[in-house]
């Protein structure tokens, strides 16, 4: 079947269409990129951007745990971790008094630094570098299809959970009222956005996810006059900011991710100016 | 509101007094005093196993290794408290020198005294030549040669009672390595294909002692990923010059390899920079007959 996808690019025009290194990365960036912008419209709605930048941070103590546990591939441990983390985090907002802002604050001191010291024993944590910025260019054929299956997930959560959300998010107890198990849409949704995050770590980088993830709904909201175009316009900043960023990357030759985040911070700029002046 | 200040306001002294007394246990310079043993430590894996060769049985010598086993090459190693304390009781400090111990200057600026055996002294080459600025002289069955001579003058010069032991066994352990080489050298004479792109940069030297073109090498530093533009070139010259293999080393990951193989239909081989493994007198003769046997099979 990716056959005819690398067939099919083949079609466009430029010379990185002659490498296959690209058509997969081209693969990976439309699907990584939609579920990741309709997310953030989620995420940036329910103020839950603090939240998705730690769990893009424990991606590297899921890493050491999972390394820790003779894991020969510890990939698993990622999301595994981050959607463990996001229940902690769910809990912790619904029975302590503390703030969520400290909870969170206080919970990725804790991942972050017990990562880095799980991962520098014994000196060696440069090899790990390629997670901080990501990597879009030596991906295999099995990660497509299990960023597809991730992909495939968050999209059928959203679906379910994006009217729940926002009448939450409007009123929780008005939201109640209508049967709606708030508690249980909230940590659902967190591990849903730990799930997509921890796929899009190895890929975007841990530095730039949050960006990725933020960005596009941040932006969209300056122009959305309503709801549906709030989503469209989210969507289509995530796809464009992304294959735009993935060419300029080749010729380039900067990272992916970053090149990305970059451009679609570019039209945060130019929308938040255009605000500016009416 | 009554407030308890003096009772809260005990803890901090008292954790003042606590890091005063932690303090003495950080590493200082203190010179050798009495007879003991000579504590020889070496700052990585290769250097590791040429020492254990050249100290042998040699009575009242200890031998240990700095970084821990499966550390690899040292490109960005940072050095750990348990480190400096390791150093400050060394008597000497076997490096390879040619800047491939980074934190040697870390080292150094707070053990003034300690005492360096430079390895790789004078084996740097020359600044015309494709392995320039490269330190990795010990891949170099001929460099190594050369180093296993400085360790062993530079031991017997720390400890002179046992210099003759210490020459001894490195003329027997020289003998030996000399033997592989020329078998290296006759194996790898006569083959067709001298061109082949790497991994990693630890294989400059080797491919100088056996006429090997290295073409390209993909993350030349530790760690780094190629971006679309060095990969989409790498390809580019896999195919253009018809290379027969790509070759990885077993300490790093091989993302990039793999990619570029199945891009090009390239196999992908496995050659060894002894940088890791086993601690056994051998490991480094074992480790390059294994090199000898891929090399054979991957460029005939």
């Amino acid at each position: 079947m990716l056959e005819l996808w690398y067939h099919a690019v083949d079609l466009l025009p430029g010379d990185w269409t002659r490498f296959l290194f690209m058509k997969q990365a081209l693969l990976a960036i439309l699907l990584v990129m939609p579920p990741l912008s309709l997310l953030g419209v989620l995420v940036v709605n329910q103020r839950m951007a603090f939240f998705s930048d730690v769990i893009g941070h424990s991606a590297l103590t899921g890493l050491a745990l999972g390394t820790l546990c003779g894991l020969v591939d510890p990939s698993p441990a990622m999301p595994a971790f981050a959607a463990l983390l996001a229940v902690l985090v769910s809990l912790l907002k619904r029975f302590t008094r503390a703030s969520t802002d400290t909870v969170i604050a206080v919970l990725f001191a804790l991942v972050v630094s017990a990562g880095v010291v799980l991962l520098s024993r014994g000196g060696g944590f440069a090899k790990y570098t390629p997670f901080l910025i990501g990597d879009f260019l030596t991906l295999a054929p099995t990660q497509l299809v299990r960023l597809a299956g991730v992909s495939l997930l968050v999209g059928l959560g959203l679906l379910l959970m994006w009217k729940p959300l926002f009448l939450i998010s409007l009123s929780p107890s008005l939201a109640r009222s209508r049967g709606i198990p708030v508690f249980g849409v909230e940590t659902g949704f967190a591990v849903l956005v730990a799930f997509m995050v921890a796929a899009a770590v190895p890929l975007i980088g841990i530095l730039i996810v949050n960006s990725i993830l933020i960005l596009p709904a941040a932006t969209a909201r300056l122009w959305a006059p309503n709801l549906r175009a709030y989503f469209l316009i989210a969507l289509l900043l995530g796809l464009t900011g992304g294959i735009a960023g993935l060419l300029l990357s080749f010729y380039w030759g900067t990272a992916c991710g970053a090149t990305c985040s970059l451009l679609i911070a570019g039209a945060y700029l130019i929308a938040a100016f255009g605000r500016v002046q009416k | 509101m009554s407030f308890s200040f003096s009772r809260s306001a005990c803890w901090v002294p008292l954790l003042l007094a606590g890091t005063l007394v932690a303090a003495p246990v950080a590493p200082t310079d203190t010179p050798a005093s009495a007879p003991h043993p000579l504590r020889v430590v070496t700052s990585f894996y290769p250097l590791q196993i040429a020492a254990l060769n050249i100290i042998g049985d040699t009575p009242g010598v200890t031998l240990r290794n700095l970084t821990p086993p499966l550390t690899g090459c040292l490109h960005d190693y940072q050095m750990s408290p348990a480190d400096l304390v390791a150093l400050a009781q060394a008597d000497l400090f076997i490096i390879n020198g040619g800047g491939m111990e980074a934190f040697l200057s870390q080292a150094t600026r707070q053990l003034p005294h300690l005492r360096i055996l430079n390895s790789g002294e004078g084996l740097e080459a020359p600044p015309t030549s494709p392995a320039a600025g490269n330190s990795h002289y010990w891949v170099s069955p001929a460099l190594h040669l050369r180093q296993i001579a400085r360790m062993a003058d530079g031991l017997a010069a720390a400890d002179p009672g046992h210099a003759a032991e210490f020459h001894r066994n490195a003329s027997n352990y020289s003998a030996r390595l000399s033997f592989l080489r020329d078998e290296m050298h006759a194996s790898l004479g006569g083959i067709k294909h001298r061109e082949i792109i790497t991994f990693h940069e630890a294989f400059a030297h080797f491919a100088l002692e056996f006429g090997l073109n290295i073409i390209a090498v993909i993350e030349p530093e530790n760690g780094s990923q190629p971006s679309a533009r060095e990969l989409s070139q790498t390809i580019d010259i896999v195919r253009s010059h018809h290379i027969q293999a790509l070759f990885i080393e077993p300490q790093y990951p091989a993302q990039a390899a793999q990619t570029i193989s199945r891009e090009t239909s390239v196999p992908v081989f496995t050659l060894d920079s002894c940088a890791t493994g086993s601690v056994t007198p051998d490991a480094y003769l074992n480790l390059m007959r294994a090199n000898l046997k891929t090399l054979r099979e991957a460029l005939k």
